[in-house]
């Protein structure tokens, strides 16, 4: 209809040269993201050539060295981890950590975005800045009272216990970002289903939740990260419900270089969050707004 | 005359019941009445890798003499001194740690968080001796039981540049100087230092005042009964100037030193390829680097060299088990780290030292270790063993990263000719940590 | 409907018309139902922990004896927290803005761009890593070897294209009768004449680095009308005698040696033999000094001292951007991804531009998105902790030193003073607000 129509591009008239121009405009962002790309990714290649290099010549030389002798390289690291019982059974336990403690921020912090965005109550903007003020607070200071409250409450060292600390942490960035995401939605969408007589929670159901989808998903990439890469909260409130970076650093050796360790441990731990960002950024879609209007 | 008769059987009860709990708790040798003693013990001490596979079976040999008590070992790895604070503060200690400073075991006592052992003081004397009891009481009162010990008198050295540049290890300072020079001259840096939080350094000069002030300046500067701006402190200082004063001692220059972390300068040694010839630093040394080095023919160890005829001493340090939870399994637990047998278990399996006065030397698996642990073992009989003294300060300022004795160490060997008003600040660290 | 440009610019967040029937009370219970969930989390986990950390820090480190503000005081009086106060300041200034600006720029220029995935991933990764691993990729990278740490690497071979290592890297004279250094050139102290023979004898050479075709040094036979002379490497096992040329002591091919006049100035210049012997033949009668040039010894390359206390903060500034680049890239791709297209042709078939398109519309539509992106930074640069601790070698700790580290220190990290680092934890608490409060107020007025 309407938009379909506005969408065709309109390159009826372009010349060739202007189209080679065109390209040619383009060839430099190309040139240049790939630029950065591999620069950035450098060090990461880096650790990864590390993962490979035998224990004893690690930190003698330079990881690039193993490119020339290439018959140097060896998945021993690596087998020492699968190896390890402590550490593969601990990745089930992340996962089901990673996955509370994400759905649940998810979802509480939709409903509550929402009613900061677009609910109408006395105080709801000094509410909403005493919420994101609590971004602020260290992990560390909470780690003492709340482990009293876990003992007393026999909530230490289980993964239920994990998944509401994480959850109630990674709550104040949620709130944060999903209402001022949610705040960019016209108003006249919202008008127009009030005055339909959609009751709240159906707006929010069927209108924020499918439009604030970006957001959400970026949101889930990053509570999922920070829950899987989660050492802290892990380390001081479970002893033996070990997620896989405690399973880990219980193996550091306090005198020990450790890099043939940990080298290898950050691309295993690597595979799911990044099945994980696949999965998501999809939705990252352009134009999801355009053409709903209607 | 009933009520006689009630007393009396009560008392008989009681007799009974004690007699019990005595039979089958601490005070047995050998392997009768252990089924008595029963219930889960939880350990928690730094060893992961091969350490924990060790430790594992140390656990496994007490759980053979007492079958009903289940031991559980938690490594805590890197963390472990704030994972116990925590978890002290927080209420929820484990039944028995293994902590490397008598600092920290101090501060726990203080706050009642430890209970004492008085009534093992006596086997851990006929163990360990008088020197390594002492090393694990507080104002008197025993609280934990030293079972592995550390020797940090000694160097490590490169076989190789000793070889190419024609030295011999040092009996004396003095020879450890004209080595030093010796292996300049053939283009070989002499040390490799990793300065790391600092505390390597306080080690050094560990070594080096008991050997030019005497152990019992040592032990009076351990309790701050003299200022650190002593001329004995400045001397020893002065004689750290002939490993850590000039860049050029060192593989890499100063700043590499300041940078680098202690088991990466082990391994500068330990390689075919070295950047050092010599390491000083303590017996862990070999265990902290993956090298394709043989011992003895590829890296070798001498003891700390005497300067200006200094007798005999270590330096050294251990991990003390300490109790948080009372309980009958828990103090069978510690008697057996008494004996003999759970010394000789780990001992075989190497990366272990025993200052176990009655375990036979041969039992360790090669030359390096009878050595080194054998001193170790005979300084304990001689008493001219000392606890490490860093670890022995208030952890404030002798255990703390970033502040106290590693800070100004470290600050010492970035600028080694500010003796004076280095010291000035170490005192005035100390006065306030003892205050 | 059309929806035209003008209300494009700034969505504002005024309340929704309200239907007569709907009470306060209502109104308070509709929030209710959708806020309380997330109040309640919040009450439990965090506000309670705080204020019992705030009462915490007016009690000594056991808990036991009320001290009032005396640890507060602390706070301001030791060495070691003021730096830490310091540079928190500098990260403050510096990184929240960079990190916006170049997640902004990525993600715009995303926006055009095929395969975007790819770059995506590429920016992203770090974070996906886990932050302690990355600051130990750091770590590596930084190593002053460049042998081994990739950044020194990368200025070496650089280093090494302009300007060459000589012959000899390290050299020193085995006697006083050698003077000078690397910059001058070594110059042997007495004068001579023609017919006389120089010895310069050089130490603190490896084995490993004298060249493949040196051979047993000789001293050379005193040449009538010239000057002879040998350089070798003075050292036997052993140490052997400085400035007597022994027996297993090899000569040093290949160095150029100078003959300078009594001004100094070097009129003949020659090269060593493989047994380290050189000869200047038909030489004018007179003084000269013999020299080894100083072009034989360029020191390889030492490389830069990222973490020392000069570069650490910089250096581990970079590392963190490094990290959350791909944060901030991700979330703006989001809100640029949420901005309808219909907008943005609309004002381009208007005859806008690129730079105004960017300016009047794509800009204040991400705003919101934007403020999330600025002022997050600027609360996780406060709270930086994971990465300080695992780039700063312990002997910078103290001049890498942030808030949360010293409080963490303070804590756990043996002094296990819990009141003092109570206290630094509200002074964190107390900092932010204020920043907060301007940010917060700065960007309502486009939100």
């Amino acid at each position: 209809m309407a938009a379909a129509a506005e969408s065709q591009p309109v390159v009826l008239t372009e010349s060739p040269a202007a189209r080679i121009v065109r390209y040619l405009a383009r060839t430099p962002v190309y040139l240049i993201l790939a630029f950065i790309g591999v620069l950035w990714l450098m060090p990461t290649i880096g650790l990864f050539f590390t993962s490979l290099i035998d224990p004893s010549v690690i930190g003698r030389e330079g990881w690039w060295e193993i490119l020339s002798k290439p018959s140097q390289a060896t998945f021993e690291n690596y087998r020492a981890i699968f190896d390890n019982e402590q550490i593969t059974s601990s990745i089930w336990t992340t996962l089901w950590i990673s996955l509370g403690g994400t759905i649940i921020p998810i979802l509480v912090a939709s409903l509550a975005g929402y009613a900061f965005a677009w609910l109408e109550f006395p105080g709801r903007d000094w509410l909403f800045l005493v919420v994101v003020g609590l971004l602020v607070v260290p992990i560390q200071m909470a780690l003492i009272p709340i482990f009293s409250l876990y003992n007393d409450l026999g909530l230490f060292d289980t993964i239920l216990g994990l998944v509401l600390f994480h959850t109630a942490f990674g709550l104040p960035f949620a709130i944060f970002l999903l209402r001022n995401f949610f705040i960019g939605i016209p108003r006249d969408l919202l008008e127009a289903a009030r005055i339909d007589g959609a009751s709240e929670l159906r707006i929010f159901a069927r209108l924020i939740l499918p439009l604030g989808l970006p957001a959400i998903a970026s949101l889930a990439i990053f509570q999922f990260l920070w829950v899987w890469n989660d050492l802290l909260v892990a380390l001081t409130f479970a002893r033996d419900t070990q997620p896989i970076t405690v399973a880990i650093f219980s193996q550091l050796r306090q005198f020990s270089a450790n890099i043939e360790l940990i080298a290898p441990a950050a691309f295993v731990s690597l595979a799911i969050p990044l099945v994980v960002f696949f999965a998501f950024q999809r939705y990252f879609v352009q134009g999801l707004l355009a053409g709903s209007v209607k | 005359m009933r009520h006689r008769s009630v007393v009396a059987a009560l008392v008989a009860l009681l007799a009974f019941a004690a007699a019990g709990c005595g039979g089958g708790g601490g005070g047995n040798e050998g392997a009768k009445g252990n089924e008595n003693v029963s219930g889960n013990v939880s350990v928690m001490a730094i060893w992961a890798g091969k350490e924990q596979t060790s430790f594992q079976a140390v656990i496994d040999g007490f759980e053979e003499k007492y079958p009903n008590v289940s031991v559980k070992y938690t490594s805590g790895g890197d963390n472990l001194a704030p994972l116990l604070s925590t978890a002290v503060e927080g209420g929820n200690p484990p039944t028995l740690a293994a902590i490397g400073q008598p600092g920290l075991m101090a501060d726990f006592a203080k706050k009642g968080a430890i209970k004492p052992i008085d009534n093992l003081r006596d086997k851990i004397v006929d163990a360990f001796g008088e020197a390594v009891a002492d090393a694990g009481s507080v104002d008197g009162t025993q609280y934990a039981v030293m079972y592995k010990g550390a020797n940090k008198s000694t160097i490590w050295y490169n076989v190789s540049t000793f070889e190419e540049a024609g030295v011999e290890p040092p009996k004396t300072w003095d020879e450890l100087n004209k080595d030093r020079d010796t292996l300049l001259a053939a283009g070989i840096t002499p040390y490799s230092v990793g300065v790391d939080v600092g505390w390597p350094i306080t080690d050094l000069f560990e070594n080096v005042y008991i050997r030019t002030a005497g152990p019992e300046k040592y032990d009076q500067l351990a309790k701050h009964e003299i200022p650190w701006t002593d001329p004995s402190v400045k001397d020893a200082l002065k004689i750290m100037q002939d490993v850590v004063g000039k860049s050029e001692y060192m593989a890499g220059g100063t700043d590499a030193a300041l940078q680098t972390e202690m088991p990466a300068s082990v391994g500068k040694v330990f390689t075919d390829n070295p950047d050092a010839s010599m390491a000083v630093l303590g017996d862990f040394a070999p265990g902290v680097t993956k090298t394709t080095l043989e011992p003895e023919t590829g890296y070798n160890v001498f003891t700390f060299p005497s300067i200006e005829g200094s007798g005999p001493s270590v330096v050294g340090g251990g991990d003390l088990f300490v109790k948080f939870k009372d309980s009958p399994a828990a103090d069978a637990f510690l008697e057996y780290l008494t004996t003999v047998e759970a010394a000789e278990i780990w001992a075989k399996r190497g990366g272990f030292s025993s200052p176990h006065k009655d375990l036979d030397v041969s039992v360790y698996p090669d030359e390096i270790t009878r050595t080194v642990a054998g001193s170790l073992a005979d300084a304990a009989k001689e008493n001219s063993f000392r606890f490490d003294l860093s670890d022995l300060q208030p952890s404030a300022f002798g255990g703390t990263p970033g502040q106290g004795l590693f800070k100004l160490f470290s600050d010492f060997v970035a600028k080694p000719n500010d003796i004076d008003r280095i010291t000035q600040q170490m005192e005035a660290a100390a006065a306030k940590a003892f205050k | 409907m059309t929806v035209d440009v003008q209300t494009a610019e700034a969505p504002s967040a005024g309340p929704p018309p309200v239907a007569e029937k709907e009470s306060l009370w209502q109104r308070y219970g509709v929030a209710a139902a959708f806020l309380g969930p997330a109040l309640i989390f919040l009450a439990v986990w965090i506000v309670y922990p705080t204020i019992r950390t705030i009462i915490r820090s007016f009690y000594d480190r056991d808990g036991n004896s009320f001290v009032g503000l005396d640890n507060y005081e602390k706070l301001f009086t030791d060495d070691t927290l003021f730096t830490a106060i310091r540079n928190n300041f500098l990260w403050i200034l510096v990184v929240p803005a960079l990190v916006t600006a170049i997640g902004l720029v990525f993600a715009v220029l995303l926006e055009r761009v095929r395969f975007s995935t790819a770059f995506k991933v590429a920016v992203f990764m770090p974070m996906a890593i886990s932050l302690f691993a990355a600051g130990v990729i750091w770590r590596l990278m930084y190593e002053k070897d460049p042998d081994q740490g990739t950044v020194n690497a990368g200025v070496g071979v650089v280093k090494d294209a302009i300007s060459p290592s000589g012959v000899l890297s390290n050299a020193r004279p085995s006697t006083d009768a050698l003077q000078g250094g690397p910059k001058g050139g070594l110059e042997l102290k007495t004068a001579i004449r023609p017919g006389e023979v120089a010895r310069l004898g050089l130490t603190a050479i490896r084995e490993s680095d004298v060249p493949e075709d040196a051979e047993q040094a000789v001293v050379p036979e005193a040449l009538s009308g010239g000057i002879a002379g040998v350089v070798w490497r003075d050292f036997k096992p052993g140490g052997g005698t400085p400035g007597k040329l022994e027996q297993g002591e090899l000569g040093l091919p290949g160095v150029t040696v100078e003959l300078r006049n009594d001004a100094g100035k070097a009129i003949a210049e020659t090269k060593t033999e493989p047994n380290g012997t050189f000869a200047f033949e038909d030489v004018e009668p007179g003084t000269y000094r013999a020299a080894i040039g100083s072009d034989t010894f360029r020191t390889p390359y030492a490389g830069v001292s990222w973490l020392g206390a000069g570069l650490i903060l910089p250096s581990i500034m970079i590392a963190y951007i490094w990290v959350w680049a791909g944060f901030a890239m991700v979330v703006i791709a989001a809100g640029l991804a949420a901005i309808p297209r219909d907008l943005l042709e609309a004002a381009r078939t208007d005859g806008a531009n690129e730079l105004q398109v960017f300016r009047r519309i794509t800009i204040p539509l991400l705003a919101p998105v934007l403020t999330v992106v600025f002022i997050t930074m600027l609360i996780y640069v406060l709270k930086v902790f994971d990465i300080v601790i695992a780039i700063a070698p312990g002997s910078v700790q103290d001049d890498a030193n942030v808030i949360a580290l010293a409080m963490w220190r303070t804590s756990f990290g043996g002094v296990n003073d819990f009141g003092l680092g109570a206290a630094i934890a509200v002074f964190l608490f107390l900092l932010v607000i204020p920043i907060l409060g301007i940010n917060i107020r700065r960007f309502r007025r486009e939100v």
